[in-house]
This record gives structure tokens, C-alpha cells and sequence, in this order.
């Protein structure tokens, strides 16, 4: 992206006129208000204070400091500072950042800012999106390979099958995989392999709480092709939800997939903790985020979704 | 994330950046598709294409969004800059036989422009006088919220100035009781 000033400085010489098309978004300067603070030394008008004044000053700034406590929450921002888009709007300005690029390596963003505590229990899960954003994920599976478990997962299209040759190609530094599963009998020979230490640091250990230790693997295979994981970092789930050769109908679909199942998992947790999804942001590869307002369509925009389809 | 006034401010340029300025033009709807091919290495008269791709067509896409609009990038520096203007039907006074890929659907005729050491202006230029596209201007809500953005960087370089120099001073004062202090220590270890 082009810095602001050479921008601007074409602006300044352009021609002014009325006219063009309609533009919905316009972002006006007054609601954003200024963004700075100045602090420096004002020049001394006022009478100076006394000693003891000051004293009873710095006492008291004393407590005010003792008193703050360390916020135990993400912060949350005023929305009603910043515009927010439909959607087919977003992927319009979207589609104009990525010009040119491969339709099938640009991918969407959404990103969730949640409203919750810095040190509770973290939404964590996956998914499976009705349009898949990343379909070539390979995935391993370990399981005695002559066993009824080891076929199937095969045919689900699992990429590497087997224990000991596994073991020893990782051991070898060769993990030739994106994610890995651990059929239940299988996972004390695992264990006893100590791989913890490769795979741990990779995210790449199966292991019974992030439900990857299972009786049949075949099954979640399939959920990991053309399934997604997300989990929730800073207060933020961000996830890939759509490549760019996506149209605005199947976007709209696998997000209303992604938010029904964070919400889902948000409920599931305990009763004590409350979450809330605040803002959610649509983003992508090179493009930058646009806040969404949950509407599909600008009533006021002419832009229709089957021009937002084609390459 | 980060604060919204911060992120609003950010986006407010990038898409006025988008929306007007050299680029912002509409196209007839004869206009089937605009397809790009340059270098990847823009020494050897491939850099006004890049500079078109990465100013023009952005707001080109913007204005026309129906348009597919795509760009090639080839290895070789040596090779052409080609672009290929598809049109869906007879325009132009050098009608060329039509790809084949496309000639499924819509007979299509293609024009090109050869964008090697060409400016992008020049390119953009070509490109206009060929289509017949509408240029737009930059429309009064635009130029205001232009004109704000402006005198608000100016507002920023005025008060980063003064920050400077604030900074700079207590810096100072402070290498210079750092100094004192370092002079009363020899002087008590003197004696």
C-alpha cells in the first residue's frame, strides 16, 4: 500500500468536481476525534503553590498509584468511533486490494475480538466450513498398519500410516505432515516413543484433551480435510474463512458457520465464565480489516453480489 | 487488537486511496476482461507496469468490480509487457482473432498494449484511448475528507516536533547530572 502522502499530494493537485459513483463508506474525520496527546511543560501562569500544597499533591498521587489495580480484562474499544461495512462492501474494496493476485492463495480473515477475562479457560476447537478454505492438508495417522483403523484412515485420505517407521522418520527430523492423530491403543506405544519433545513444540502431539487420541481415526480425518482449527490468542480468534475466488454468498455462508460454532463453544464453557463476541473483522492476505456490521448487503451501495463473483 | 480511532484513521486513507486518484475510471461494459503480463524484475522496462498494477488497476478493480481483471508475472526480465484488452464484442479498428479459451462463450476481440518502458500514467493513458473509459475526478466528499487527513499529518509532524525536542532536552539534563554525579563519587574515593 502507498503511504498517505503521496496520495494526498495527488489529491491536492486533482481537479475538485461533484460526480462518480455512488461511494457509500466515507469515514467522516469529525467522530474519530484526535488520536494524539500532547504533554509537555505549559508555560507557568498560574500562582505557585505552596510547599505543603504540593506535599499533600504527590501524598496523594501516592495513593492513586497504590490504589490502581492490574486490569484483568482485554480492553474494549467504543465502536461507535469507527464506520463499520456490509459485507458485500468489504469484499468489494477486498477485491480491489488484491487485484491480480492467485484467487486461490488469498484468503479471507475473520478475526473476533471477544470480550473476556486475560487469564480464563481459551475457546479452542475446529470445523468444518461448508466451502473448505485449505484442502491439501496432510494428515498423519498412527495405528498399527496392518490393523482394520489403519485401512480406513487410509481410504479417508490420511497421508502417512504406521507406528514404528513414524516414530523413527521423526525421530529423523522427517515430519512430512500438518497434523497428526493417535488411534487409543496405539497412544502407550506413543508415549513410551517420547516424541513429546518434537512434536510438543509444533502443536503437532496427539494427546485424549485436545481430542485427538481417538477409537477410529477415519473419522476425524475426514473432519481434518477440509476442516479448520482456531483458538482463541489475546482475547482474539482469528481463522481463514474464504480464499478470494469465493463469492460474497459462499463467504457469507462459512462465516455464519465459524460464529455459530464459536458461539457454541462459548456456551459450552462453565457457567462462571462469560464471554462475548464484540466486534468482528474481516480482513485479508494484503487488504486491510473491515469491521462488519453483520448486514449482508448496503441497502444504499448499487453493488450487486454477482459482480463481487466473477475472477 | 488495536484501537479503533487508530485502525479508522489508518483505513480512511487506504480507501481514499483506493476510491480516487489516478486509476478511478469507469469502463464501458464492452470491456470483458483485462489480462497483465510483465516481469517479476522491473529493471528492463517492466516498471511502469508494476507501477500500473499497483496504483491504477487497484482502483481500476474498485470502479469496475464485474471486470475480471488479472496479471501474469514471468520470470524472464528480457521477455514483453504485454496488455490484453478483451472485448465481447467488435470495437476498435484492429479486431483480433479471439483466444480460444474464451471463444467458448462470447466471442470475444482482444487488443493489446505494449507496456515495456512505459510510465504508468502513459500506460493508463493507452489504455483510456483504447476503451473509451470514463475518467472520474475526485468528487467534493472526497477532496474534504483529503483535505482533513492533510492538515491532521500536518497537526502529527508539529506536535512529533515537539516531542523531539522535549525528549532531547530531559535527555540531556539527565547525562548532565549522570556526569555530576560521576564527578562526586571520583572526588569522594580522592579522599
Amino acid at each position: 500500500m502507498a503511504s498517505l502522502t503521496p496520495c494526498l499530494t495527488q489529491l491536492s493537485r486533482m481537479c475538485i468536481s461533484a460526480g462518480g459513483g455512488t461511494m457509500p463508506h466515507r469515514i467522516s474525520t469529525q467522530i474519530l476525534g484526535p488520536a494524539l496527546q500532547i504533554r509537555y511543560k505549559s508555560k507557568d501562569n498560574k500562582p505557585k503553590a505552596s510547599r505543603s500544597e504540593l506535599a499533600m499533591k504527590a501524598k496523594k498521587l501516592v495513593e492513586k498509584r497504590k490504589k490502581r489495580k492490574p486490569r484483568t480484562t482485554f480492553r474494549q474499544y467504543d465502536l461507535s468511533d469507527g464506520e463499520q461495512f456490509a459485507l458485500c462492501d468489504a469484499i468489494r474494496y477486498i477485491r480491489a486490494f488484491e487485484v491480480g493476485r492467485a484467487p486461490t492463495s488469498v484468503k479471507y480473515e475473520i478475526s473476533l475480538k471477544l470480550k473476556t477475562l486475560k487469564n480464563g479457560p481459551v475457546v479452542r476447537n475446529r470445523l468444518r466450513l461448508p466451502h473448505p478454505v485449505k484442502t491439501d492438508l496432510r494428515v498423519c495417522v498412527i495405528a498399527p498398519p496392518d490393523s482394520k483403523f489403519a485401512e480406513s484412515a487410509r481410504a479417508a485420505g490420511a497421508a502417512l500410516v504406521g507406528e514404528d517407521e513414524i516414530f523413527e522418520a521423526i525421530r529423523n527430523g522427517r515430519i512430512e505432515f500438518d497434523r497428526c492423530i493417535c488411534q487409543t491403543d496405539s497412544y502407550a506405544k506413543l508415549n513410551k516413543a517420547q516424541l513429546g519433545r518434537i512434536l510438543g513444540p509444533k502443536g503437532l502431539m496427539p494427546s485424549p484433551k485436545l481430542g485427538t487420541v481417538v477409537k477410529d481415526p477415519s473419522l476425524l480425518v475426514r473432519d481434518f480435510i477440509g476442516g479448520a482449527e482456531y483458538r482463541e490468542r489475546l482475547g482474539v480468534i482469528r481463522m481463514a474463512v474464504g480464499q478470494l475466488g469465493f463469492t460474497p454468498d459462499q463467504l457469507a455462508r462459512n462465516i455464519k458457520t465459524f460464529m455459530e460454532s464459536v458461539k457454541k463453544d462459548m456456551g459450552l464453557l462453565s457457567d462462571k465464565i462469560n464471554k462475548d463476541i464484540t466486534e468482528v473483522v474481516l480482513s485479508s492476505t494484503n487488504g486491510p480489516g473491515f469491521s462488519l456490521n453483520g448486514e449482508f448487503k448496503n441497502s444504499k451501495s448499487d453493488i450487486q453480489p454477482k459482480d463481487l463473483s466473477t475472477s | 487488537m488495536v484501537s479503533v480511532v487508530k485502525r479508522m484513521r489508518k483505513l480512511q486513507a487506504q480507501l481514499l486511496f483506493i476510491r480516487s486518484g489516478p486509476g478511478a475510471a469507469i469502463l464501458p461494459p464492452e470491456v470483458a476482461r483485462i489480462h497483465m503480463d510483465f516481469a517479476l524484475n522491473t529493471t528492463k522496462g517492466h516498471h511502469g507496469a508494476k507501477q500500473f498494477w499497483r496504483n491504477h488497476l487497484i482502483r481500476l478493480k474498485y470502479h469496475n468490480p464485474a471486470v475480471p481483471m488479472t496479471v501474469n508475472r514471468t520470470e524472464d526480465a528480457s521477455g514483453p509487457a504485454l496488455m490484453t484488452l478483451h472485448f465481447s464484442s467488435p470495437s476498435g479498428n484492429t479486431p483480433n482473432p479471439s483466444n480460444p479459451s474464451e471463444s467458448t462463450e462470447i466471442p470475444t476481440t482482444t487488443q493489446t498494449i505494449d507496456m515495456r518502458n512505459l510510465e504508468s500514467s502513459a500506460i493508463f493513458a493507452q489504455l483510456t484511448a483504447l476503451t473509451k473509459a470514463r475518467v472520474l475526478r475526485t468528487d467534493l466528499e472526497d477532496a474534504k475528507i483529503g483535505q482533513d487527513l492533510e492538515e491532521q499529518e500536518a497537526r502529527n509532524n508539529r506536535v512529533r516536533e515537539l516531542m523531539q525536542a522535549a525528549m532531547a532536552r530531559r535527555k540531556r539534563e539527565k547525562a548532565i547530572l549522570a556526569q555530576a554525579r560521576g564527578e562526586v563519587e571520583a572526588l569522594k574515593n580522592e579522599t
